[in-house]
């Protein structure tokens, strides 16, 4: 009886590691809530390929992630903007062959050849989003037009928050009229002033899921994606979508294969699934974001208006210790 | 017979001597390593001798930190004490079935996910939660109270999740004075006051340190309850590192973050011993 | 009187406070609202949506998996490892004795990130090894403390006995150490588990693709919404360990009353 008891244990021993079967897989990593489970389980059943996907909330922690692994842990990897920089010059993501992705003649010119990665060399774009103040008019009449109105003493706890430190100080900063990336002291001293005054009215800072917020009715502010308001805008009409007249920031997510990888025919399968018109539409009707793909989708936000008053977050070097710095001491 | 039980000594203790070494030596001694290395702006590690890590650390910033995440530590800390030790006074007057019942329900609910319960907090203390709705329909209150995403909401979470930590070694410390010295103080006509002066709390005192110590140590590290019922808006030591580690990407800072605590620690356990505590009833649950 | 009742009513007070999250989260789980918000009707459809629901079962079993391996291994290693530490003596003893502690002492969050350097320095994938790696790194001290209370040198008369009577020392590890040392085994067994089933901490600086597990995942949920089929599983969850809680406490009490009638 004991023998089998032990052999037993032998048996869930092994079956619990060796979880390898020769099973054609992509190990994906991306933002948590940015692609419907039926996008994928689709691909899934199309290609019989199976995709471990995991989830990151901040770009900082998709670079530990990846720098944390073995090399080709990853496969394909959904940074922003600036992230895909910093992935480019340390050599943590490949370049892309563009003939291996066909659907790439999907996508709206305006998005391609942006600052961070001029002829799309090692990415394109997967989604755009720009930071806007959503606000719920059932409770608030008042006229807020920017990140300045909020400074109001009567919003006392009511405002949630993204919770990205690059975001919020670049913000502090388009309201004291200064660059989203500046990175003089002086003006980052004010800057710091400026989110201390806000601080009494913030309630949360969240960068999951601030719409949340709007949701249970916790707050009737925020700062947050688009996209995060456009889902809170559908669950409640009287929500009003504000583009902040001091400026807003832009996040491209793009699509990246991972130095390394492993499973590279499938990463270039699964980026050329996602670049097709109609799984574009089905995933930013699910998770409203900006498509850069040439469909039409009902949006607040014009497309030639992202650009217009819209900054990117810059790679700022070692001054990202002062920036550090300041998000502790505004904690 | 004399090498066969050589053969069998190294059956028995070579696992836990290679365990030792590999995962616990090993990863604190790399740490403590980092902790005096470089980070440069992109995140890596350069292999340079320096102090700066423990110096950024004394920075007034870190230092507001660690005091304010010290102090949600002591208060969670105190107000554990404060329910084990009534708790565990009056249920020692009850008879021994019902004692050892009560613990084991204490038990209970810890049996499930800590998130799951802490999501639960969530339910009953938001905005428009079971508490404030409640309150909100009888008239109490007119205007719902702010129980979460602030300091209260920290504390309780952190008190409810650390709780049972703290009454079990105080329940077992109670339990386990002598009936006859209490009834010999009481003859003598010692007031209650007291016998909980001179008796209780001497000897029960390694139970609440022992307490002490399994509830301040996570309640200082726990960065999920704060950032759940704190909003993200308060920062515990707890968050520092994780943001050192992986928002931040400074591994050396975050590095001498952990030393500085494993310091703390092992200062907290001395302290312990030297009131009669065994490491061996840490942990006991 | 008065004095008793207000005593009852505080150790009332104690247990709502303990139970009242956990009892709400049940409720909900009947709930046929989404939101968690009002109690709008009774369903058991949540139950039903829980079996389909991939992802968080995934993440569940992965989760049993863990659980179940690393109890399995730390309980040997633990166990053999109380026992060596007892019996014999080695330089660097009070060392190794000394480290065992360190786990149960220092802050989770410390073990998991010095688990991660570790496991990046030696270019280990992140993913279902190390987790289970990391989960039998803080299980073992608990193991080993739970076992060594049951040691006493009456146990080291016993095996002397049996080995001069002609046992080998496997036998008599088996047939005396072993019975001997068995309710601080399954008490050790018993809490390695449940601590593995709900570590936050150390699984979130450990874990990697493809091995998401419940906690991890229901705190990404907790951020984006949880939805009430979550409440259904951890309802579940709840009467499978208070079942093996249970199990586990009356097989104990019934070792320590045929012990005594002995």
């Amino acid at each position: 009886m004991k023998k089998y008891i032990m052999l037993l244990m032998i048996l869930i021993l092994f079956t619990g590691c060796n979880n390898k079967d020769n099973k054609q897989i992509v190990n994906v990593l991306n933002w948590s809530s940015y692609i419907p489970d039926e996008v994928i389980d689709d691909f899934e059943k199309e290609y019989n390929i199976k995709v471990n996907y995991g989830t990151y909330s901040s770009n900082e922690e998709l670079l530990a992630k990846i720098t944390s692994s073995k090399k080709g842990t990853y496969d394909v990897i959904f940074p922003s903007d600036y992230m895909v920089e910093l992935m480019k010059s340390r050599g943590l993501i490949q370049k892309i062959d563009k003939y291996r992705l066909p659907n790439r003649l999907n996508l709206n010119k305006i998005f391609l050849n942006q600052p961070y990665d001029y002829n799309n060399e090692y990415s394109y774009p997967f989604l755009s989003t720009i930071v806007v103040i959503a606000v719920n008019k059932d409770n608030i009449k008042d006229n807020i037009r920017g990140y300045n109105d909020l400074l109001n003493k009567k919003y006392k706890n009511n405002i949630v928050l993204i919770e990205d430190q690059r975001i919020v100080i670049g913000m502090s900063l388009l309201a004291n009229r200064y660059s989203m990336n500046e990175t003089n002291e002086d003006s980052l001293t004010k800057a710091k002033e400026w989110l201390l005054e806000l601080k009494n009215n913030i309630k949360a800072y969240d960068s999951d899921s601030p719409k949340t917020f709007f949701i249970t009715e916790e707050t009737d502010i925020g700062i947050m994606w688009n996209a995060e308001a456009e889902i809170a805008k559908q669950e409640n009409p009287n929500i009003e979508i504000i583009d902040p007249i001091e400026g807003h920031a832009i996040s491209t997510d793009n699509y990246c294969i991972v130095d390394g990888s492993k499973n590279i025919d499938n990463a270039y399968l699964f980026i050329n699934y996602l670049l097709r018109n109609e799984v574009s539409k089905k995933i930013v009707e699910e998770y409203p974001y900006i498509s850069p793909n040439n469909i039409i989708q009902e949006s607040n936000i014009e497309p030639e208006n992202i650009f217009k008053n819209g900054y990117y977050v810059k790679n700022i070097g070692e001054h990202i210790t002062s920036y550090d710095r300041l998000w502790a001491d505004i904690k | 017979m004399k090498s066969n039980n050589k053969v069998f000594k190294y059956i028995f203790l070579s696992p836990v001597v290679i365990y030792s070494i590999i995962l616990i030596l090993l990863p604190l001694i790399y740490i403590l390593f980092l902790s005096f290395c470089k980070s440069d702006s992109y995140g890596g590690v350069i292999y340079n001798f320096t102090l700066s890590n423990y110096l950024t650390i004394i920075n007034t910033t870190y230092i507001k930190i660690l005091l304010k995440s010290s102090l949600i530590g002591i208060l969670t800390t105190f107000i554990c004490i404060c329910i084990s030790y009534p708790f565990a006074l009056i249920l020692r007057e009850k008879k021994e079935e019902v004692r050892n019942l009560m613990t084991k329900l204490v038990m209970i609910p810890f049996l499930t996910n800590s998130l799951i319960r802490t999501y639960g907090w969530i339910v009953l203390l938001r905005k428009n939660g079971v508490i404030n709705n409640t309150l909100l329909g009888t008239n109490i209150i007119t205007k719902p109270l702010e129980l979460m995403y602030n300091n209260f909401g920290i504390i309780i979470g952190m008190t409810y999740t650390l709780l049972p930590f703290m009454i079990l070694p105080v329940c077992s410390a109670v339990f386990k004075i002598d009936n006859n010295i209490i009834e010999a103080a009481r003859d003598l006509g010692a007031k209650p006051l007291q016998i909980f002066k001179n008796i209780i709390i001497p000897e029960t005192i390694s139970g609440v340190f022992n307490g002490s110590l399994m509830v301040f140590m996570p309640a200082i590290g726990y960065f999920f309850i704060s950032d759940i019922l704190g909003g993200g808006k308060v920062m515990i030591i707890g968050n520092l590192i994780k943001n050192q580690f992986l928002t931040a990407r400074n591994w050396p800072l975050g590095s001498a973050i952990s030393i500085f605590l494993i310091i703390v620690t092992f200062l907290l356990v001395r302290v312990y011993q030297k009131t009669g505590g065994k490491l061996d009833d840490l942990g006991g649950m | 009187m008065k004095n008793k009742t207000l005593k009852n009513i505080f150790i009332a007070l104690v247990f709502i406070f303990l139970f009242l999250p956990i009892i709400i989260l049940v409720i909900y789980s009947f709930n046929t609202s989404k939101m968690n918000i009002i109690f709008e009707g009774f369903t058991f459809e949540w139950y039903k949506t829980m079996l389909t629901n991939t992802d968080l079962l995934e993440a569940f079993a992965n989760t049993l998996i863990i659980a179940i391996t690393s109890t399995i291994a730390s309980t040997i290693i633990g166990t053999i490892g109380a026992v060596g530490l007892y019996k014999y003596n080695f330089p660097f003893k009070g060392l190794i004795n000394k480290l065992i502690y360190i786990p149960i002492v220092i802050p989770e969050i410390v073990l998991g990130i010095s688990l991660l350097s570790i496991y990046t320095l030696m270019k280990l994938e992140l993913g279902m090894p190390t987790l289970i790696l990391s989960h039998i790194a803080f299980s073992i001290p608990f193991v080993i403390v739970s076992v060594r209370s049951n040691l006493s040198p009456l146990i080291t008369t016993y095996e002397e006995a049996a080995q001069d009577l002609g046992a080998n020392p496997l036998n008599t590890f088996f047939k005396v150490t072993l019975p001997a040392i068995m309710p601080g085994v399954i008490s050790g067994a018993t809490l390695s588990f449940t601590l593995s089933l709900d570590d936050v901490v150390i699984s979130y600086f450990t874990a990697g693709p493809g091995s998401n597990t419940l906690p991890l995942k229901i705190y990404s949920m907790i951020k984006t919404g949880i939805t009430p089929d979550v409440n259904a599983l951890s309802t579940i969850m709840l009467l499978v360990t208070t079942a093996i809680i249970t199990v586990s406490a009356i097989y104990q009490s019934r070792n320590i009353a045929e012990g005594g009638k002995s």
